[in-house]
């Protein structure tokens, strides 16, 4: 970077007519592909010759930019310190686009909010939704965006909040969402009678095009299908897995290539289990192995189980079959594969927590509950209830009930701390990713989001 | 609508004029139009960058990208137009040159470009689906230059002319070679492989398939070699310096196998310089490097261990079956030896000590040793020769290697017990005559052979040495249970061996000398007195005896013979002449012996202490002998050897076999019994593979052998055949 103006490395800039000076080293924290590395880079600013009579000293020119200086200068600040600090009186949204002028928005995210950790969160925004109806799912999106599915449309948020384009696949009911990465999302949605519709697609993020819709064929004859749970493995050769059911009793876990979009495996259901219905799907790195559980209201029974595509079996399998006789009992209606890959954790409709061992033969064990009595007695209490939903990140585990979200800890998996916001009615979907926590809420479809603030300064 | 007549109240919606300036989009795109021009004439230095990347900036924002976009592609291509004018203008060698400097130019004007319009490639191009501004000037640069009609073709044969004068010892400028295949590798690593480096590795076959015919028709092996190698490296340097670091591994494996795949059997099995005669001559710098090239080759190194070993084995069979080797065992053992010192140095010093290298020449050894069935002879009488003789000149270190080569040919052997059977026989006689030169030595040679066979194996032998000792200390015990004794009567010294633990031969006893007579039937007395219910045996044709005498002349010797000659001598005492009749009479020695004990005392020259009468070479019954008064020797102490041959003669050859042959029996038969105890039932072939394996340390059975005794233990009713299938035996407890 060329350090010739002003001498000693110092830069002065004239933004919207406010003088600045700041030093090369500091506006080399921007990097070179940004709009101040290029501005300052060498090939913009070749040595002139001295025109007849100008002594070169007069050279030491300032740059102007025609911008908003307020904006300018907590960018600056940015660079300088490395911490963000708006001003009170400084609209967010004009400094986004401040930021995205000089090519600095990442910067800008990074310093937004901190690393995600799940007992430092605090409510950043909420979110109303205008959709009507019940809100289906939320998922976040590994940049810190997210997207809502209601009814037959996903409504897209980049990481400031601002809305996208919506999605759909012909409006036809969406049973899941995912995000592929932060620029393509996954639709899986209802097949609707006398309609080839439905089945599964993805979707640009930023622009909401419709990229590529996912085939399944079987016996090479392509056929329509309703998509459930969608599930992803991001590692070696990437693949899509989704809960399908096809017309004619084709039901079982469809797979595909992410990188070709075409269909790679088809994993028809075994008598007895129930795939094509599964309400989630969760891809096992280490075990490499996909778990699918189908849980209340969809059967009765519920049933988990792991199935390894390599040798096109069930490696590990659990059921409730047999054990729940009335409705006072206990019922699986989440499950989550812990991070170790050792146990499943499950959670019932008095939002119990309980664990099922992967590494005991077809669950022998059974489901270990841990009572959570104290809990319970807020139970009677609500109006109108969700069933609960389950999540983890970085060793910690969440686990959303009415209105509220549960963070546990530590490996015996303690009560750290509990995210509840006044309004909004019970909680039905809540999603980690981008370093954030969405919550959706059942009522007038607003959604919460939840970050870690910065570090401290000390 | 509007033209209804009647129209119905309707709200017209409130008109923002935003669009200030209709001719915005012109106006800015001059700008950057001009720009962009100045850029590629390197005169950029009156632009301000700010004020062209806010008006960049504004044209996105104003939803003016894609026009911008495809503005810019109309413009670059513009000015690349003009350089592949300029390029495809430029003579000769400065071609090169020339289109070096002009994709400089095009990188420097781009990376310029794109700084002005960051904003869209931030914006604007992901959410359409684009390439980045800086993609497209690669793509377009690929398209309208390296890929245009009269570039093409123009460049590929001017980098490949270059390399092939480079081939040729020409000196080529590099560093324009690297850039521009560092142009083609930035353009995409796809454009690289098919633009330069297939044909490349095409024109690099074809070359190497000439220039190898060429060689392989002039040059021996080993040079055709070193030329292949200094090729693989020149490659390889290439490579380093202007290719890309994947392509090392393609033009090794062409050049691999123009020259040395293709050429590999003509190469080895080339008339005075192929590998046989680089294994004959050590050449092991060839070797070397003939090992380190053929790695690389599919079955080369296979090829190499098979050419080898068909050589070791000829080689080695001439030498087994030679006839005349046979005369001298100990130079067969030598020669074998020298033989294998010699591969194994081939294989240390050139073959990388290769682990598969070592496994074929131990095979080919144990192949073409087994040829010859007096191996095990021979190796045994080589180990005798160097434990008996060799310490004067050797120190123990020395023999310790020797043993140790010895233990390496021993291992091939098939039939051990063979070489037990005369190692025992070699041992006896070593230990008995005395001539054992080191305690230390044979112990070693022992405790080799045990880790070798085991414990059994040795056993026997260990207990001829236990032997030795305790007879020792017994004939001490003796004189000095008899001190009294010592007068004028014989001295003796026993060694008292155990049957069973040494080879003794069925012996004529043979009347020995009243004197010693009474001094051994003393021993006796006194041995069986300390040892109840043992029996002594003397083995008369095994003792030695030294005697003094006089001679008619009046010379005194010491004389030491073997106790067979002692008493032919002692009946000298009492008579002058005495005919063979009365000497076989006298004494009852065997008659081969006696004969044999006759000649080495009359007909050995320097040595005749007996003259025979008629003076003939054979030994006949008629024959009378005489003290030969006129004896004479340099030395007081004369040893009379007797005529015995070292190597076992033909019949004494055949015996033993029998005796070995004999000794299999009941061993083939205690691992059947092991076996069938173990198994109960078990069909024929299973039997002899399990038999085989049991015994093969210690030799190879004749499955012929195996049946026989099989069918003589079902007469003994240890085993029986199955009833319904008669190939199966049935162990009976």
């Amino acid at each position: 970077m060329a350090a010739r103006p002003g001498g000693g490395g110092r830069v002065r800039f004239n933004v919207g007519g406010q003088a600045f000076e700041t030093t090369t080293t500091t506006l080399a924290n921007a990097g070179r592909d940004s709009m101040l590395g290029a501005l300052l880079d060498s090939s913009w600013n070749a040595p002139q010759a001295p025109g007849p009579g100008e002594p070169e000293a007069a050279a030491a020119t300032e740059y102007f930019i025609d911008r908003n200086p307020a904006c300018f200068a907590v960018l600056l600040d940015l660079l300088r310190t490395g911490s963000l600090h708006v001003p009170p009186h400084l609209p967010e949204k004009l400094l986004y686009r401040e930021a995205l002028y000089y090519g600095l928005l990442d910067h800008v995210r990074a310093a937004r909010w901190g690393a995600f950790d799940g007992d430092r969160l605090r409510l950043a925004s909420s979110v109303p939704g205008r959709a009507p109806g019940d809100g289906t799912a939320i998922r976040a999106s590994p940049d810190g965006g997210c997207c809502v599915a209601h009814g037959g449309a996903v409504h897209v948020y980049n990481w400031m909040l601002d809305e996208r384009r919506p999605i759909s696949l012909d409006h036809s009911q969406v049973n899941d969402v995912a995000y592929l990465d932060a620029a393509t999302i996954l639709i899986a949605a209802r097949e609707r009678l006398g309609k080839c519709d439905g089945g599964m697609a993805a979707f640009s993020a930023v622009s909401g095009d419709l990229r590529h819709r996912f085939r399944v064929a079987h016996g090479s004859e392509p056929k329509s299908f309703t998509a459930g749970a969608l599930a992803f493995d991001a590692h070696g050769a990437p693949r899509i897995f989704a809960s399908c059911k096809g017309r004619l009793n084709e039901y079982g876990v469809g797979v595909w290539d992410a990188a070709t979009g075409e269909q790679a495996d088809f994993f028809y259901e075994p008598p007895g289990v129930a795939l094509g219905d599964a309400d989630r799907l969760q891809w096992l790195d280490a075990t490499g192995a996909l778990m699918v559980a189908t849980l209340f209201p969809k059967t009765d029974n519920c049933s988990i189980g792991l199935l390894d595509f390599r040798g096109k079996g069930v490696a590990w399998s659990w059921s409730d079959a047999g054990t729940a006789a009335s409705l006072e009992d206990k019922r699986v209606l989440h499950a989550i594969a812990m991070d170790d890959e050792r146990s499943v954790c499950v959670i019932n409709q008095y939002d119990d927590l309980g664990f099922l061992d992967l590494r005991s033969a077809a669950g022998s064990g059974g489901v270990r509950w841990s009572s959570r009595s104290k809990l319970m007695n807020r139970k009677a209490t609500g109006e109108e209830s969700c069933y609960p939903k389950l999540a983890t990140h970085g060793g910690q585990l969440f686990s959303s009930m009415n209105d509220s979200v549960s963070v546990f800890s530590g490996p015996d998996h303690v009560l750290t701390s509990t995210l509840r916001r006044s309004y909004g009615g019970a909680i039905c979907d809540f999603s980690i990713g981008g370093d954030r926590l969405f919550a959706l809420h059942n009522e007038e479809n607003v959604f919460d989001v939840w970050e870690t603030p910065p570090p401290p300064i000390i | 609508m509007s033209s209804q007549k009647k129209r119905p109240a309707r709200i017209e919606p409130f008109r923002h004029k935003v669009e200030t300036d209709p001719k915005f989009f012109e106006k800015s795109w001059k700008k950057l139009h001009d720009a962009i021009r100045e850029i590629y004439n390197h005169n950029a230095s009156g632009l301000s960058f700010e004020e062209l990347y806010r008006t960049a900036y504004n044209m996105v924002l104003y939803k003016h990208g894609p026009a911008l976009y495809e503005n810019l592609i109309k413009t670059m291509m513009e000015h690349l137009q003009e350089m592949r004018r300029s390029i495809e203008a430029a003579q000769g060698g400065l071609f090169l040159e020339e289109l070096q400097r002009k994709w400089d130019d095009h990188n420097k004007a781009l990376q310029m470009i794109r700084d002005v319009l960051m904003y869209m490639d931030r914006t604007y191009i992901p959410s359409s689906k684009k390439t980045a501004v800086f993609d497209l000037g690669l793509e377009l640069w690929r398209d309208t230059i390296v890929r245009s009609a009269k570039i093409h073709g123009r460049l590929l044969d001017t980098l490949l002319d270059l390399i092939h004068s480079e081939r040729m010892g020409d000196v080529i400028n590099r560093s324009l070679m690297r850039s521009t295949t560092k142009m083609l590798m930035d353009l995409g690593s796809s454009v690289y492989q098919d633009d330069f480096e297939r044909p490349f590795l095409e024109v690099s076959a074809s070359f190497y398939s000439g220039e190898s015919q060429q060689f392989i028709e002039c040059c021996a092996c080993g040079e055709y070699l070193k030329k292949a190698q200094r090729r693989l490296d020149e490659e390889a340097e290439r490579v380093s310096q202007y290719m890309d670091a994947k392509t090392d591994e393609k033009i090794t494996a062409v050049v691999v196998k123009e020259t040395l795949t293709n050429h590999m059997q003509r190469l080895f099995l080339m008339e005075n310089s192929g590998l046989v005669s680089m294994l004959v001559e050590d050449k092991y710098e060839d070797l070397t490097m003939m090992y380190n090239l053929f790695r690389r080759v599919p079955d080369g190194h296979s090829t190499i261990k098979s050419i080898m070993t068909s050589h070791v084995k000829e080689t080695g069979k001439s030498l087994v079956t030679d006839p005349e080797r046979m005369k001298d065992p100990v130079d067969f053992v030598q020669r074998l030896l020298n033989e294998k010192d010699k591969y194994d140095n081939i294989i240390s010093t050139s073959f990388a000590n290769d682990k598969g290298f070592q496994n074929a020449l131990n095979s080919s050894f144990e192949y073409f040793i087994n040829l010859n069935n007096r191996s095990p002879e021979f190796i045994s009488l080589y180990v005798d020769d160097k434990l008996r003789k060799g310490m004067k000149d050797a120190n123990e270190e020395d023999v310790e290697t020797i043993l140790d080569k010895v233990m390496m040919l021993f291992r091939y052997l098939q039939e051990k017990d063979l070489f037990e059977k005369y190692y025992k026989q070699h041992l006896a006689k070593r230990l008995l005559s005395g001539r054992a030169a080191s305690d230390d030595s044979e112990r070693s040679m022992l405790v080799k052979l045990k880790t070798e066979c085991g414990y059994q194996f040795t056993s026997k032998l260990e207990g001829m040495f236990t032997d030795l000792k305790t007879s020792q200390d017994t004939t001490q015990g003796f004189y000095a249970a008899n001190p009294s004794d010592t007068g004028d009567a014989p001295l003796i010294s026993v060694q008292i061996l155990t049957t069973g633990s040494w080879p003794t031969q069925p012996c004529g006893t043979c009347n020995l000398p009243p004197e010693v007579l009474a001094v051994s039937e003393k021993f006796r007395a006194y041995y069986l007195g300390t040892h109840n219910g043992r029996r002594l045996t003397w083995q008369t044709n095994m003792g030695s005896a030294d005697i003094k005498v006089t001679f008619g002349n009046g010379s005194k010797h010491e004389l030491n013979v073997s106790t067979y000659q002692m008493c032919v001598l002692m009946l000298f005492n009492t008579a002058d002449c005495l005919t063979y009749r009365d000497i076989e009479q006298a004494t009852a020695i065997p008659p081969v012996d006696l004969k044999r004990c006759l000649q080495s005392l009359a007909l050995v020259k320097g040595k005749n202490v007996l003259r025979k009468e008629p003076m003939s070479r054979d030994i006949s019954a008629d024959d009378s002998f005489y003290v030969n008064d006129k004896f004479t020797s340099k030395l007081f102490k004369v040893k009379i050897g007797t005529v015995a041959v070292q190597k076992e003669s033909e019949p004494e050859k055949m015996e033993t076999r029998h005796r070995v042959e004999e000794d299999r029996k009941p061993q083939i038969e205690a691992a059947i019994v092991r076996i069938m105890k173990a198994r109960r039932v078990l069909d024929h072939n299973s039997i002899v593979t399990e038999v085989t394996k049991q015994l093969q340390p210690r030799f190879l059975p004749n499955p012929v052998v195996i049946k026989k005794r099989l069918e003589s233990l079902i007469e003994r009713e240890f085993l029986e055949r199955d009833k319904a299938d008669r190939k199966m035996y049935r162990y009976l407890a």
